[in-house]
C-alpha cells in the first residue's frame, strides 16, 4: 500500500467565501373575502407547481381531555368524501390529476392542503372546496378512521420514542393543560367518538372567519382571487370561540421518572419542562440558545454525548412554540448501560449553558447557521405555504419573514443568556426515561440529583400518575 | 416536459462532474456519489460501508474532527450522508457564495482522509453506529423486517442478502486497516460522481472542481462485487417466515424479485407498485383499508437496486386481533388481481409520478442527488429529463405481463409479524 498522495495545492486553510447573493422571502399579497377568510398569495416560478392550503382555527388545544383527538379524527375523516362524491370517487378524482389532500392537525390549527401542477389548480381547488365545505362524514368511514386512530395509539405505546414523547408531555404539563395528553388523544377519549361528534366539531370550527387560504406557486394573483371567490365565497360562519389557557407545569422540582419497558436494549430519554409560547418576546434569542445547546450537529449536546462519549446515535433539543407555552425538550436514545451517565452529561450541558452562557464563537456560528439555512427551507411551494400559514395562525405581520434573518443576526450573547434564564429552570427539569427499569433505576438513583420513580405505560395510558403525586 | 439543465464533464482522474444551473435561490447543492455500498462488503465485515461513511466525518489531513460540520453549519449550510446497497452519498447544501468551502471539504476527505484516522475515532464511531443499530432495529417494533426480507428474497451468496447496517459483531470487528483499504479501493475519483446543482457559474464552478479534485490520483479499477450475482429472476417458490414478537399489530410483508433498476422493465414494476399501493385510490388501499377494513395501513414500493434484481415490497398492517392468515389471503387476492388492469389506473399512476418528481426537484439538494443517481447508474445524468417518458410509455399489457411473470407464487417471500412475546 502506498502512502496517501501529497497535495501540491495549499489546502491548509478553508477558502474564503465569495460575495453574498441576496435572498428575498417571496412577497406575500394579502386580501380577504367578505366572509372573513384571509387570502395570501406568493409567487414562485421555478417549476409549474402550486400549493393550496386552507388553514383553519381547528386545533386540538380547543378540546377538553374527554374529546382529545377529535380535531385529528375530524381532519382525517375528510377523506370520507363530500355529499356529492364518495371517498373513493374523491380519491380517484384527485389522483387522476396527480394530487391528493393532505390534512395536518396540530395543537393550534388544522391545515388542508394539496400540491399539483399549476395547470390543474382550478380542478384541484374545486375538489378541495367541495370536500371541506360539504363533507359527508359517512358513519362507516368515521368508524374506520376511529379504528385507525385507536390502532395508531396502540402503536405509539409500543414504540419507545413515541411512548417517551407522550410520557414527557404528560409529566411536563399539569392535568388542566391540553398539552399534557397525546395530540391524537387516548384510547379512552377516542373510543366514544362517532359521526355526530365529528360533524359537530367540523360544523363549529371549519369556518371562514379567521381562516386562511394560502396559495404559493406558478400562478397569477388575479387568477387566485377569482378562484377564491368562486369556490369559497359562499362559505360562511365564524368558528366557535375558545378561551386561551396558561400552560403550567406538573412539578416544581426536579424529578426522574422511569417508564418501564422490559426488554429494551436502549433507553429513550427526554429532559425538559414547560417552555415558552410562540408570542414570547424571547423567540429569537431562544432559537439561538437552542442551536448552541442541541439544535445543530455541532451543538454542545451532540459533541458531548455522541462525538466524545459515543453514548448515542443522536441527541437534540428543541422548543415547541405554540399559542400557549409548549414544551422544551432534550431527546436522545442511549444504550441501557449508559443511561445514568447520559442523563448526567445532558443535565450538565443544560446547567452549564444556563450558568455561563454561550461563547462568542458559538453565538456567531449559531446565528450564521440559523440565518444561513433559512432560505434552504424555503425552496418548495409547500415549505413557503407552511411558513405563510404560520403568520396566519400566530397573528404575525406579513413582512415577518423579510426581517427574520436580521432579527436572528441582531441577537447578542446577553440576550441569549437572559432569555434562557427567564424561560428555563434547570432545577425543575423533569427527566423521563423509557427503558428497562430494573437496570436503570439504581444507577439513576446513584446520581443523587432527584428522586426516581417507576411507572408503567398503563399508568400513563389511564392518565393516572399515582406513583408520583404532584408536589 | 422536464428540462433540467445538465452540463457534463470528466476530469483526467476519472471523476465525473455534472453542473446544473438554477439561480432562483442563492443556494447550491454539492452532491457526491461513491459507487460503493453494502453490496461491496465481504463476509465478516457487514455494515462496514456505513461505518466508513461515519469515519468520513471524523476529519482529514487539513480538517480536524467536527470541523466539517462546524464550517458548513457556520456557513449556513446543511449536510449529511447515507449508505445504501449500491452507493454512499454525501451532500452539502450551502449558500452559493460558500461553494468553494464545500468543494475543499469534500476533496480533502476524498484524497487525504487517512492521515486523520485514529483508533479513538474509530472506537467512538463504532459505539455511535452500534447505538444507531439499537435505535433503529433492535429497540423498534418490526425493526428487523428489512434484514429478514432481504435474507428471504436474495440467497446467502448474493450481496443484497445482508442489511446495510450490518451485524453488531461485524461493526465491532472493524479495524483501522479495514478503513485504509476501503478508502484506497473505493474512495477514488474514478469511482465517484460529483454533481453541483443550483446557483452557480458553470465555468468558475468547473475551475474550482478541477482545482480541488483534479490532483487526486485515480485509483485502480474497483474490484468485482463479491458473491454470486447470477440469480434467477424469481425466488423459485413461496418462502414464509413467521415472527412472534413484541409488536403492537399484526403485519404481513411480501417481497418479490423484480427487474433491476438498470433494466428497461424497471418502470413496469414501478407503475405496478403504484397501481397496487400508491395513494388512496390504489387497489390495496381501496380494498383492504377502505372496503374490507381489515388493514390499518398498506404500502407498496420498488427499491431502485442495480445488481441482478431489485426488490418489490408490499406490506399490510392489520388491526388488533386480526388473523394474519386473513391479511395474507386478502393481500394475495389483490396481487393476483393485477392480471387485469385499467388504463385509468395507469393514467393515475403517471399523473402522481409526475407531480411527485416535480416536487422532488424543487430542492437543489434533491435535484443534485437524482442527477448523481442517473450518472452513477446509467453514466447519463440527463436521463432525469426523460424519466417521465419511460413511466408514461408503460402499457396495460406490460403491467399484466409483469404480474403474471413476477407476482406469482413462485416469487414470494412472505414475512409475518404476530403480536406476542413479552407484552
Amino acid at each position: 500500500m502506498s502512502p496517501p498522495p501529497r497535495p501540491s495545492l495549499d489546502r491548509s486553510e478553508a477558502p474564503a467565501p465569495g460575495s453574498v447573493r441576496p435572498f428575498e422571502f417571496p412577497p406575500v399579497v394579502s386580501s380577504s373575502l367578505p366572509n372573513g377568510i384571509g387570502l395570501r398569495v406568493a409567487l414562485m416560478r421555478r417549476l409549474p407547481l402550486v400549493t393550496v392550503s386552507v388553514v383553519l382555527d381547528a386545533g386540538e388545544a380547543l378540546l377538553p381531555d374527554s374529546l382529545g383527538g377529535l380535531a385529528v379524527l375530524s381532519g382525517q375523516a375528510l377523506e370520507g368524501g363530500s355529499r356529492r362524491m364518495s371517498g373513493p370517487e374523491l380519491a380517484e378524482a384527485l389522483e387522476g390529476i396527480g394530487t391528493g389532500l393532505s390534512v395536518h392537525t396540530g395543537w393550534d390549527s388544522t391545515t388542508v392542503s394539496l400540491t399539483c401542477l399549476a395547470e390543474r389548480m382550478e380542478e384541484a381547488v374545486a375538489l378541495l372546496a367541495e370536500d371541506l365545505l360539504q363533507p359527508a362524514f359517512p358513519p362507516g368511514e368515521v368508524d374506520r378512521f376511529k379504528n385507525q386512530r385507536l390502532a395508531a395509539i396502540r402503536q405509539r405505546r409500543m414504540d419507545p420514542g413515541s411512548l417517551a414523547d407522550d410520557a414527557a408531555a404528560h409529566l411536563f404539563f399539569s392535568d388542566d393543560v391540553p398539552y399534557h395528553r397525546p395530540l391524537a388523544g387516548t384510547t379512552e377519549s377516542v373510543k366514544g367518538m362517532g359521526p355526530e361528534e365529528v360533524r359537530a366539531f367540523a360544523g363549529g370550527h371549519y369556518r371562514p372567519l379567521g381562516a386562511g387560504l394560502v396559495v404559493v406557486g406558478d400562478v397569477e394573483v388575479s387568477e387566485v382571487e377569482a378562484l377564491a371567490r368562486s369556490y369559497f365565497g359562499d362559505w360562511d360562519g365564524a368558528p366557535e370561540a375558545a378561551g386561551g389557557f396558561q400552560a403550567g407545569p406538573r412539578f416544581r422540582e426536579r424529578r426522574i421518572l422511569v417508564v418501564d419497558r422490559p426488554g429494551s436494549v436502549q433507553s429513550e430519554i427526554r429532559i425538559g419542562q414547560v417552555g415558552a409560547p410562540r408570542s414570547t418576546p424571547h423567540y429569537f434569542p431562544l432559537q439561538v440558545f437552542n442551536t448552541v445547546l442541541g439544535g445543530a450537529f455541532t451543538s454542545r449536546l451532540m459533541l458531548n454525548l455522541r462525538e466524545e462519549q459515543g453514548f448515542t446515535y443522536g441527541v437534540r433539543s428543541r422548543f415547541s412554540f405554540r399559542r400557549s407555552a409548549g414544551p422544551f425538550s432534550v431527546s436522545t436514545a442511549v444504550a441501557t448501560e449508559v443511561t445514568a451517565p447520559a442523563v448526567s452529561h445532558a443535565l450538565a450541558e443544560v446547567e452549564g449553558l444556563l450558568e455561563d452562557g454561550p461563547t462568542q464563537r458559538e453565538v456567531d456560528r449559531a446565528r450564521d447557521f440559523i440565518a444561513g439555512v433559512f432560505p434552504l427551507h424555503l425552496e418548495t411551494t409547500g415549505q413557503v405555504a407552511s411558513r405563510i400559514s404560520e403568520l396566519l395562525v400566530y397573528g404575525l405581520p406579513d413582512d415577518y419573514f423579510s426581517t427574520y434573518r436580521d432579527r436572528i443576526r441582531s441577537v447578542s450573547s446577553q440576550d441569549i443568556l437572559a432569555a434562557g434564564r427567564e424561560v428555563l429552570r434547570a432545577r425543575e427539569m423533569v427527566v423521563v426515561v423509557v427503558g428497562e427499569a430494573e437496570a436503570v433505576r439504581g444507577p439513576l438513583e446513584d446520581l443523587g440529583v432527584a428522586p426516581v420513580d417507576v411507572l408503567s405505560p398503563d399508568d400513563l395510558a389511564s392518565g393516572s400518575v399515582e406513583a408520583v403525586a404532584p408536589s | 416536459m422536464l428540462n433540467v439543465p445538465v452540463e457534463r464533464h470528466r476530469l483526467a482522474n476519472g471523476l465525473r462532474v455534472t453542473l446544473s444551473v438554477d439561480s432562483t435561490s442563492p443556494i447550491v447543492g454539492v452532491n457526491l456519489w461513491y459507487a460503493v455500498g453494502s453490496r461491496n462488503e465481504r463476509p465478516g465485515r457487514t455494515g462496514f460501508a456505513h461505518l466508513f461513511e461515519h469515519m468520513m466525518f471524523q476529519g482529514s489531513a487539513n480538517v480536524p474532527k467536527n470541523r466539517h460540520f462546524e464550517l458548513i453549519e457556520g456557513a449556513g449550510g446543511s449536510l449529511n450522508a447515507s449508505t445504501w446497497f449500491d452507493r454512499t452519498n454525501y451532500y452539502d447544501t450551502v449558500p452559493s457564495h460558500h461553494l468553494e468551502l464545500a468543494l475543499w471539504l469534500e476533496s480533502d476527505r476524498m484524497g487525504w482522509m487517512l492521515p486523520a484516522m485514529t483508533p479513538e475515532k474509530l472506537h467512538n464511531q463504532q459505539e455511535v453506529v452500534k447505538n444507531e443499530r439499537k435505535e433503529r432495529y433492535d429497540n423498534q417494533p418490526y425493526g428487523d423486517w428489512d434484514e429478514r426480507i432481504q435474507a428471504l428474497v436474495f440467497p446467502p451468496s448474493h450481496p443484497y442478502h445482508h442489511p446495510v447496517i450490518g451485524s453488531m459483531e461485524d461493526i465491532g470487528a472493524a479495524t483501522l486497516e479495514d478503513v485504509a483499504e476501503f478508502s484506497r479501493t473505493f474512495y477514488v475519483p474514478n469511482n465517484a460522481v460529483l454533481t453541483l446543482a443550483g446557483d452557480l457559474e458553470p465555468e468558475r464552478a468547473l475551475g474550482l472542481v478541477e482545482r480541488y479534485f483534479g490532483e487526486i490520483p485515480a485509483g485502480s479499477p474497483v474490484p468485482a462485487l463479491p458473491g454470486l450475482l447470477d440469480i434467477p429472476p424469481v425466488i423459485g417458490t413461496t418462502l414464509r417466515e413467521e415472527v412472534v414478537d413484541d409488536v403492537p399489530l399484526p403485519r404481513v410483508y411480501l417481497g418479490a424479485r423484480v427487474p433491476s433498476f438498470t433494466s428497461d422493465r424497471f418502470h413496469i414494476a414501478q407503475v405496478a407498485a403504484t397501481v397496487l399501493g400508491g395513494g388512496k385510490a390504489s387497489r390495496l388501499y381501496r380494498s383492504l383499508v377502505r372496503e374490507k377494513a381489515v388493514a390499518k395501513d398498506v404500502l407498496a414500493y420498488v427499491f431502485p437496486l442495480e445488481v441482478s434484481a431489485s426488490l418489490l415490497l408490499l406490506w399490510v398492517t392489520g388491526y388488533p386481533g386480526e388473523d394474519p392468515g386473513t391479511l395474507e389471503r386478502v393481500l394475495l387476492e389483490e396481487v393476483e388481481g393485477m392480471a387485469s388492469v385499467d388504463q385509468e389506473e395507469l393514467d393515475r399512476a403517471v399523473a402522481m409520478t409526475e407531480t411527485q418528481l416535480l416536487r422532488e426537484i424543487q430542492q437543489v439538494g434533491e435535484r443534485a442527488d437524482l442527477l448523481s443517481m442517473f450518472d452513477q447508474t446509467f453514466d447519463d445524468p440527463g436521463r432525469l429529463n426523460s424519466e417521465l417518458e419511460r413511466v408514461r410509455s408503460v402499457t396495460r399489457s406490460q403491467v399484466e405481463g409483469f404480474a403474471s411473470e413476477l407476482l406469482g407464487p413462485d416469487n414470494r417471500a412472505i414475512l409475518t409479524y404476530v403480536p406476542g412475546g413479552a407484552a
